[in-house]
């Protein structure tokens, strides 16, 4: 665990042009993400400690309708995401793959992961040990959405209360509540 | 009195889920391999586990705490250090299956109050005696092995309490006996607690959306695009033999026993449990709150099978048994 060794198959789309709008600003939405896991981990440390060796693996986060996708580190105060593409072939420890409001749902712990997955809307290659370590931090983490954002108090409680209802709906309308 | 509604825990986060879902107690573990479900990230350190029952207590909720791994030679000090944390954090019992564990828990904590885990696969009234009598023992998690009949003739005979599971897993072997996961991995849920370790568990994504999933290099099963999955269990398995693809132990199915909530107390039993400690904080909530209803309903006079759908969508493999409550291959 730990590693960044696994590929996967290859053969996945590079994303096209959209794929390509968001390649070339992708410093902004990065700079907003590595700064909310940086900012969860000074605030709250304890989370990262449920990782073990998982904090410095590399997970790649792929929702399947969306143009690009996410390299996470959960490295705690040094932790970082990066945006990618579908077909990026930098080692990994782990892929997960799914509709992206329901990988926002189980970020924040509004939908249940074995569910996902026996359903087959969640796929996982690679490191399962390392993937189900992450799974079980952000079980016990009770992040939301505003924390991924970076919102900090007093918009935080508004902002979470806001996204929940909207995941909710989103969920519902895409058949994955 | 109403049947207590018992459920999992594998964080703080969950067991408060549950208690605001309606739980009147919630069975958790600390972070090491004394329980059952020691996954990596899942469980509690001693701190949190004070934390918990002090806010589970202010709520009219109960703690109860699994040290249900059997305690290995030189190293039985992990297992007492668990039985003093739980004690120490003051949890309403906790849930044993090893003898020597049970020893230690009455003699170091004698007000402590004794379960006997499922893990100790009790099925019978002179097993059921032997720990009331030696331990002091107050409650026993059936086995899942059991149907209503039997367990209603066991209680008959027995002068403890017992918990059935009603929601979730099924494990079809004698547990704390199936050799299974160590047979191929090394680690068993009996040892190390854990039942097919995640690090042994592989899914392979193949062209054209079938998966197959491997413990140890073992292929499990290969799914059809869109078949719903199991969890990478060997007794859950698709084999093939003498040219025929079947599930050789166990389909993966998870129990739902909600519509024999009306047998089970009518059968005696104190309490009724859902397993998953390992699932999270959407899956408890939903099942807790479930439940809840389903019991008050029959407290009412009403039939909680008309709930029996509800769950359907978080049980493995999108479907659901009775398991051997309604026993039907003898």
């Amino acid at each position: 665990m730990g590693g960044a060794a696994w590929r996967g198959r290859t053969g996945r789309s590079a994303g096209g042009a959209a794929a390509d709008l968001l390649m070339a600003f992708r410093a902004a939405p990065e700079r907003v993400l590595t700064g909310a896991v940086r900012g969860v981990a000074a605030r709250r440390p304890e989370v990262f400690e449920r990782l073990g060796d998982a904090r410095r693996a590399d997970f790649v986060i792929a929702p399947t309708d969306f143009p690009v996708a996410f390299r996470l580190r959960p490295d705690g105060r040094t932790g970082e995401v990066k945006v990618v593409r579908h077909d990026d072939d930098a080692p990994c420890a782990a892929r997960i793959t799914g509709p992206l409001v329901l990988l926002l749902s189980l970020l924040d712990g509004s939908a249940d992961a074995d569910a996902a997955f026996f359903s087959r809307r969640v796929r996982i290659e690679g490191d399962t040990d390392a993937t189900v370590a992450l799974h079980n931090t952000l079980e016990a983490a009770e992040l939301s959405l505003a924390d991924v954002l970076g919102v900090r108090p007093p918009l935080r409680e508004p902002v979470t209360r806001g996204a929940s209802a909207a995941l909710a709906v989103l969920r519902r309308h895409a058949g994955v509540a | 009195m109403a049947i207590e509604l018992v459920c999992p825990a594998g964080s703080p986060a969950m067991l408060r889920a549950a208690v605001e879902a309606g739980a009147d107690s919630v069975y958790c573990g600390l972070r090491d391999d004394t329980n059952a479900r020691n996954f990596p990230g899942l469980n509690f350190s001693p701190a949190e586990l004070a934390e918990s029952v002090a806010w589970a207590h202010a709520r009219g909720a109960k703690v109860l705490t699994a040290v249900n791994t059997f305690a290995r030679a030189g190293a039985a000090d992990r297992w007492r250090g668990s039985v003093d944390a739980a004690g120490e954090a003051g949890v309403d019992a906790v849930i044993v299956a090893d003898l020597g564990v049970l020893a230690y828990a009455r003699r170091a904590w004698p007000g402590l109050r004794l379960h006997l885990s499922v893990q100790a696969a009790a099925g019978s009234p002179e097993a059921i005696a032997f720990y009331a009598r030696e331990f002091g023992v107050k409650r026993v998690v059936l086995p899942r092995v059991l149907s209503v009949g039997e367990i209603a003739a066991l209680m008959r005979e027995i002068e403890v309490e017992t918990e059935a599971f009603v929601f979730g897993g099924l494990c079809v072997m004698a547990e704390g006996r199936c050799a299974l996961s160590s047979y191929a991995t090394g680690r068993s849920p009996n040892l190390s607690g854990v039942c097919s370790p995640p690090e042994a568990v592989t899914y392979t994504e193949e062209e054209g959306g079938a998966m197959t999933s491997r413990l140890a290099g073992l292929a499990l099963d290969r799914y059809a695009p869109g078949e719903p999955a199991g969890y990478p269990t060997l007794c859950k398995g698709r084999f093939e033999v003498e040219g025929a693809l079947s599930y050789l132990f166990e389909d993966p199915v998870s129990l739902n026993a909600i519509g024999l909530l009306t047998e089970l107390r009518r059968a005696g039993v104190t309490a009724v449990k859902v397993e998953g400690r390992q699932r999270g904080k959407a899956y408890v909530a939903r099942v807790a709150a479930t439940f809840r209803k389903a019991i008050d309903l029959l407290e009412r006079g009403g039939d909680p099978s008309e709930l029996s759908a509800e769950l359907t969508d978080l049980a493995e493999g999108g479907r659901e048994t009775a398991g051997a409550y309604r026993k039907t291959w003898r």
